[in-house]
């Protein structure tokens, strides 16, 4: 053997081994030693007994010579064949039958003594014979009998007696010889049997004890853990189906939701199609609501399968509003939520520009391309645009993580609303919605232009801006002016205003910080205050001009004049319900106290405001409608009988509980779909309160101060209630759109070109649907909605589900 | 030169033997027990290195008194029996390396012995280290069995340090009883108990039951003096009076007979030839009392279930005790199949042979136990036995192994089947299209039923796997070729499998066995 220059790969048993016989057989010098790689077997033997000598002879023997040789084989002891007897013993012969031998198992009883007579027995029969006939078996059976009847202990000849169906003589003398030859024998019994165990244990090491009965206890041990095992196995399979279970349920509720959007995409085209706008112009036209069609948008893309992203997709363009002015709110926003950064870099940089519109209206094409992934889903969502952004807001170690068994809330729309209202006004907006003019109860003072938020645990943070007015703001005593909006937030709602009343007022103030004051007087005054009918009102708007986005681009076309918003807020006052005008007065409430005063001063419209407030509201005479309506819109509003979103002056308790009843007033008529959301309702308009009375806004409560309000509030409202905002939302839009057409709303009222463009924008997006008559539009209004807010109700539900499981 | 009178268990010495070639040897043995028949004094005597079956009673002329050595702690208490001073130094035992090395006095075997790397200890001797080697070696196998006799706790393998130790502590009464009596001990405790022993036994303490699976034990911790020593002298079984070679729990009365006869069909005992004539009046078993399940010429199979036919498996497991070192029969033999091969002629159905087998194995056994009965075998009879049992595991579809420890014979006539079986299939192999024949170790397992591991022991030990050119071959050479087919010339019993009418049971699914 050569020396083994590397170690052989072990034998593989399942590799074919090639066999090399005789003259082709390689030298096998060349062959390497396997004395390693091959494990040498064990030889199954005791290793005492392999090393003795006979076998190791006989081994080496073979060998040597392959073959055994005589004399290597292992000695045995010696056995004889020669019996010469046996065939005296055995007598007669057994043929071999042709078939198997098949015994039956009856057979082996055969009732045979087990006792064999020796020859002593012989003797005694012999003797006994002279006396009376005893044949071998009988004497056999006999003994047996005595032998199987007694263990340690003989039997008595009594029991002999009983025992043996003989004859007394013979019994007596069988017996007295059994008893004889049973004294003098070794063994425990006439019957050579095998030593038994006794239960004791004290056998146990018994040579002579044989053949013990096999305690089983090992195999039930085993089974048990069988079971064990196998009752793990299915408590697992259990729940893994009922998971599978879960993401079924799921996974329909998703297809469901495709389903709708995929109807209301036809519904779209089909719109589209009648008004020919095959060019996509009025879509385009539409840019005010692209914004609010992204945050439609996310519903939609919800359906994809990825809620959360959606979710926070919404909760960006909010914040994109805001980056500019706080860096706070940007880098906790994203620290919420890691996608953020796509989102708000998209908002931010369309919103700015009408050029982005286009994209926009993309990514609304987009969003009805359903994807199943969630990666697919972004980068539709997110056009293009944001790439660049992305660079510059890399998460980096900070990025967000979803945190298992942790649940996030839904996006808060109302945030997202504001953002959404007036693409226009993108740029006021973001100081618009993010910050208010505001004052504090305690103490009471201005502390200028701040916003809102919850912080942890429900607590109220306030964050603060610095402005160009500050030096002016600062003086500004809280009580003396009441109302008092943020210089640019209500500069923006003023501009509206003033274009939709006409009113020189708001124009003048936001355009002259000087003329703060008397801005403020003249009901320009933002809100800081969370008042909910406010934030629900402009929600509502919003959500109206958003949703029926795409149909605002029908309506827009077809109805350019304020006769198109009075359709159109017929029909949304048709579709007015209690929820929407529990908000919505519960907002207007605070706004209308301080509102009043001034408003009916300075403005003429006072009294149609009045006049209508009667009307709509049985309980609140306030003036508060006055401001919202300017006198443009209370002409127009003569012969509306909406309850409108006025406000009443009385407190917030007071105007709640008012504000619920006029709703009911006012909506039971139109109602349709009260019941729906009155749970909605209750939710966001709780928190709503609370943080009206927390804080104090000072600014006028006009159409105006809707949406400062709703900034405000969005805050203000708990998380949880986010969803039920939009809801209340959109509730709040139909109801607001509801006074619009009665008295021409502040904005559609609105004759300056901008203001009119963007009422008509906002009606038309909420009735959408319809430019016909109100009563129609009303009605198509509902049914737009009502799928938008299943979706929404949805999302909430979706995302709870995913994060349960 | 030691007395007669002084010779107890433990001593060694040489026995006067004759081998298989008719001469006189004299190898080393030892006494084992000595018995006292009508003033003779007859020696149990175990040849060391031979095996135990050739263990047998012999009388003082066959003793080389001269070469005993007695057991080392003996030494050290000569009065205590008696015995003179004249043995002062304590036995300068031969070790078989001295004693070949000293002259001619062991026999030729035991050198032979020698160059079959005996164990250690013995190998160590003649390194000629006189006194402290030469007696523990002398004595470690006496005191390694008393070790295992009298505290059977202790595992042989424990190294006792030699006698000195106990020799030395104990005082003389207590030292000569541990090892004179000890040993004698062994057989006292066969004939009638020393009180020693029998508090010796007691503090076994919890006695530890063997496996309950399988039929042989490896663990020869309850392996006593009763059990190493034969206690039938001879069983007439049909024309055949056998030499047990092993102890069987029979009845323990019956273990004085001269002769135990036995029933050749059904196998029972009985004490004397009257019996056993009385039983045949009333036995017609003319055949293993169970199913035929093979038969071609005179050879038959019987399958006998061992729950089913306890007294006929029991009486079987006694006979087969005889010649089975290994085999327990401390459990019963209901989870065993029993299959008898009988031989046919106008009496009957005459056993030869047989294996018990597991009906259920956790570890592939195929065989339990395998015995073919003295007067049979060297006749090809075993090799039938093991052709028959894998015949089986083909039908099972399974591969099997012999559940182990084998014994010498078992594991010559296992590796001769083997070997034959595998060559008999490497030499069939037909080169196709000129390429070379090639097999897979699995391949010839699934064919044969051999499980894995018995055909790589057997491939090496035919030394037939080589490693060329980067991969395992087989090599057939000439030699192994031509002593196969010589080997295959003599083999002339085979089982036919087209004669074979079994079907297996899942005994799995039958509850109890």
């Amino acid at each position: 053997m050569s020396k083994l220059s590397f170690r052989a790969r072990a034998l593989d048993a399942a590799k074919p081994l090639p066999i090399y016989r005789g003259k082709d057989m390689p030298d096998l010098n060349d062959c390497v030693s396997i004395n390693r790689a091959v494990p040498q077997m064990p030889t199954g033997m005791e290793k005492e007994e392999e090393s003795e000598h006979h076998l190791q002879r006989a081994i080496s023997a073979q060998q040597v010579f392959r073959e055994k040789k005589e004399s290597m084989v292992i000695p045995v002891p010696e056995a004889e064949s020669n019996v010469n007897y046996y065939n005296r013993l055995y007598k007669g012969e057994f043929k071999q039958p042709k078939q198997f031998i098949h015994i039956q198992p009856f057979n082996l009883d055969n009732e045979q003594p087990d006792y064999d007579m020796d020859s002593e027995d012989e003797t005694l029969l012999n003797r006994l014979n002279r006396k009376m006939e005893i044949k071998p078996l009988q004497f056999e059976i006999m003994i047996d009998r005595l032998e199987k009847a007694s263990s340690n202990q003989l039997v008595t000849l009594q029991e002999a007696k009983l025992l043996l169906n003989e004859d007394d003589y013979l019994i007596k003398a069988v017996y007295d010889y059994w008893v004889r030859k049973r004294k003098n024998c070794r063994g425990p019994s006439l019957i050579p049997q095998i030593k038994q165990e006794k239960r004791d244990g004290s056998t146990n090491n018994d040579p002579y004890v044989a053949f013990r009965r096999r305690t089983e206890k090992m195999q039930t041990r085993k089974n048990r853990k069988n079971d064990e095992a196998s009752y793990e196995k299915m408590l697992k399979l259990r729940r893994e189906f009922s998971r599978a279970i879960t993401i079924l349920e799921m996974i329909k509720r998703r297809e469901k939701t495709k389903r709708e959007l995929l109807h209301l995409t036809l519904e779209v085209v089909e719109k589209r199609y009648h008004l020919g706008d095959y060019g996509g112009e009025i879509l385009n036209e539409v840019k005010i609501s692209r914004s609010e069609k992204e945050l439609y948008a996310t519903p939609a893309t919800l359906h994809n399968g990825n809620h959360h992203k959606v979710q926070e997709c919404k909760t960006k363009h909010p914040h994109h509003l805001s980056l500019k002015e706080e860096a706070s709110d940007v880098v906790r926003q994203k620290k919420k939520y890691p996608k953020k950064p796509k989102a708000e870099a998209l908002i931010t940089s369309q919103q700015p520009t009408p050029e982005t519109l286009p994209v926009i209206n993309k990514s609304d094409i987009k969003q009805y391309d359903f994807h199943s992934s969630d990666e697919d889903e972004f980068p539709q969502v997110l056009s293009p645009v944001s790439e660049p952004e992305e660079e510059n807001d890399p998460d980096g170690p900070c990025a967000f993580r979803r945190r298992a068994g942790c649940q996030y809330y839904a996006p808060r729309l109302d945030q997202a609303n504001h953002s959404c209202e007036n693409s226009e006004l993108a740029d006021l907006d973001k100081l618009r919605y993010r910050h208010c003019l505001t004052t504090l109860t305690v103490p009471r003072r201005c502390i200028g232009f701040a916003r809102r938020r919850i912080g942890r645990g429900g607590r109220v943070i306030m964050d603060r801006i610095s402005t160009e007015h500050d030096p002016v703001l600062k003086q500004i005593d809280p009580e003396m002016l009441n109302s008092f909006s943020s210089s640019s937030q209500t500069i923006d709602f003023s501009s509206n205003f003033s274009r939709t009343n006409a009113s020189s007022k708001h124009c003048e103030n936001r355009l002259s910080l000087s003329e703060i004051l008397s801005n403020i007087r003249s009901c320009r005054l933002q809100c800081f205050q969370p008042r909910l009918l406010n934030l629900q009102d402009s929600d509502s708007e919003e959500c109206t001009s958003r949703k029926p986005g795409q149909t605002v681009n029908n309506k827009r076309v077809s109805a350019a004049s304020v006769a198109l918003l009075n359709t159109s807020k017929n029909g949304i006052s048709g579709g007015i319900t209690e929820e929407q005008f529990q908000t919505h007065q519960q907002q207007l409430v605070q706004m209308q106290r301080q509102q009043l005063a001034q408003l009916q001063q300075k403005q003429q419209s006072q009294h149609s405001s009045q006049q209508t407030h009667p009307k709509a509201q049985g309980s609140s005479t306030s003036d508060c409608m006055s401001k919202t309506l300017d006198s443009a819109s209370a002409h127009f509003a003569a012969s509306a009988v909406v309850s409108a979103p006025v406000p009443s002056r009385s407190e917030v308790a007071k105007e709640q509980n008012t504000g619920h009843n006029n709703i009911n007033g006012v909506v039971q008529p139109s109602g349709t779909s009260k019941t729906l959301y009155s749970t909605n309702m209750a939710l966001s308009s709780s928190p709503g309160i609370s943080a009206v009375q927390l804080v104090r806004t000072v600014g006028h409560t006009t159409t105006n101060h809707l949406i400062p309000a709703l900034c405000t509030s969005s805050p203000q409202t708990l998380p949880m209630n986010n969803s039920c905002l939009t809801n209340a939302v959109h509730l709040n839009n139909v109801s607001v759109v509801s006074p619009v057409n009665v008295h021409i709303n502040t904005r559609t009222s609105a004759p300056s070109p901008t203001a009119l463009k963007l009422a008509t924008v906002a009606a038309s997006m909420d009735r959408v649907p319809k430019v016909t008559p109100s009563s129609a539009i009303s009605s198509i209004a509902r049914e737009n909605h009502e799928p938008e807010r299943l979706g929404l109700n949805g999302i909430a539900e979706t995302t709870v589900a995913m994060e349960v499981t | 030169m030691a007395e007669v009178g002084e010779i107890i268990e433990g001593c060694r010495l040489p026995v006067l033997r004759r081998n298989q070639d008719n001469e006189d040897e004299w190898p080393l043995a030892e006494i084992l027990s000595v018995k006292d028949i009508s003033g003779r004094k007859l020696f149990y005597v175990h040849y060391i290195d031979f095996n135990k079956r050739l263990d047998e009673w012999v009388t003082h002329e066959r003793l080389d008194l001269k070469k005993i050595q007695f057991p080392k702690k003996e030494a050290k208490t000569p009065t205590k029996n008696g015995l003179p001073g004249s043995r002062p130094g304590s036995p300068e035992r031969e070790v078989p390396a001295s004693a070949q090395a000293s002259g001619k006095t062991l026999p030729i075997p035991v050198q032979i012995t020698l160059r079959f790397n005996l164990p250690k200890e013995r190998e160590a001797i003649p390194g000629g280290e006189p006194d402290q080697p030469l007696s523990s070696s002398s004595c470690l196998q006496p005191n390694h069995r008393s070790t295992k006799r009298k505290v059977e706790v202790v595992s042989p393998a424990t190294p006792v340090p030699s006698e000195t130790a106990p020799a030395s502590v104990f005082p003389q009464n207590g030292a000569a009883r541990r090892a004179v009596a000890a040993q004698p001990g062994r057989k006292r405790k066969s004939n009638c108990l020393g009180t020693d022993e029998d508090s010796q036994d007691s503090s076994d303490g919890i006695p530890s039951a063997p496996r309950m699976t399988g039929s042989l034990v490896s663990d020869r911790s309850h392996d006593d003096i009763v059990t190493r020593m034969k206690n039938i002298e001879c069983i007439e079984l049909g024309r055949h009076r056998l030499k047990p070679w092993y102890f069987s729990p029979y009845p323990q009365e019956l273990t004085t007979l001269p002769v135990l006869y036995l029933c050749e069909f059904c196998l029972k005992y009985g004490r004397s030839l009257k019996c056993l004539q009385r039983h045949l009046t009333k036995c017609d078993l003319r055949h293993p009392p169970g199913n035929e399940i093979y038969r071609k010429g005179t050879i038959s199979f019987f399958e006998i279930d061992g729950r089913k036919n306890k007294s006929y498996s029991q009486n079987l497991c006694l006979l087969a005790k005889c010649f089975l070192d290994h085999k327990t029969l401390y459990y019963g033999t209901d989870p065993f199949l029993f299959y008898v091969m009988t031989e046919y002629d106008c009496k009957g159905f005459h056993i030869v042979g047989y294996f018990s087998k597991e009906k259920e194995s956790t570890e592939d056994y195929n065989v339990a136990c395998i015995l073919t009965l003295p007067p049979y075998q060297r006749r090809g009879y075993g090799k039938l036995l093991i052709e028959f049992s894998y015949e089986l595991s083909k039908v099972e579809g399974k591969t099997g192994t012999p559940e182990k420890p084998l014994s010498d014979l078992g594991l010559l006539s296992y590796r001769s089947y083997w070997s034959q079986t595998i060559l008999e299939i490497l030499m069939g192999l037909k080169s196709e299209s000129g390429e070379r024949p090639q097999i897979t170790i699995n391949e010839i397992s699934e064919i044969t039923s051999i499980k894995k591991e018995d055909v790589i022991s057997t491939l090496q030990y035919l030394n037939l796997i080589n490693y060329y050119k980067g991969q395992y071959i087989l090599t057939l050479s000439e030699d192994i070729v031509d002593g196969h087919e010589r080997a295959m010339l003599k083999r002339l019993l085979r089982i036919d499998s087209k004669c074979l009418h079994f079907t297996p049971k899942d005994w799995s699914k039958r509850g109890k066995w």
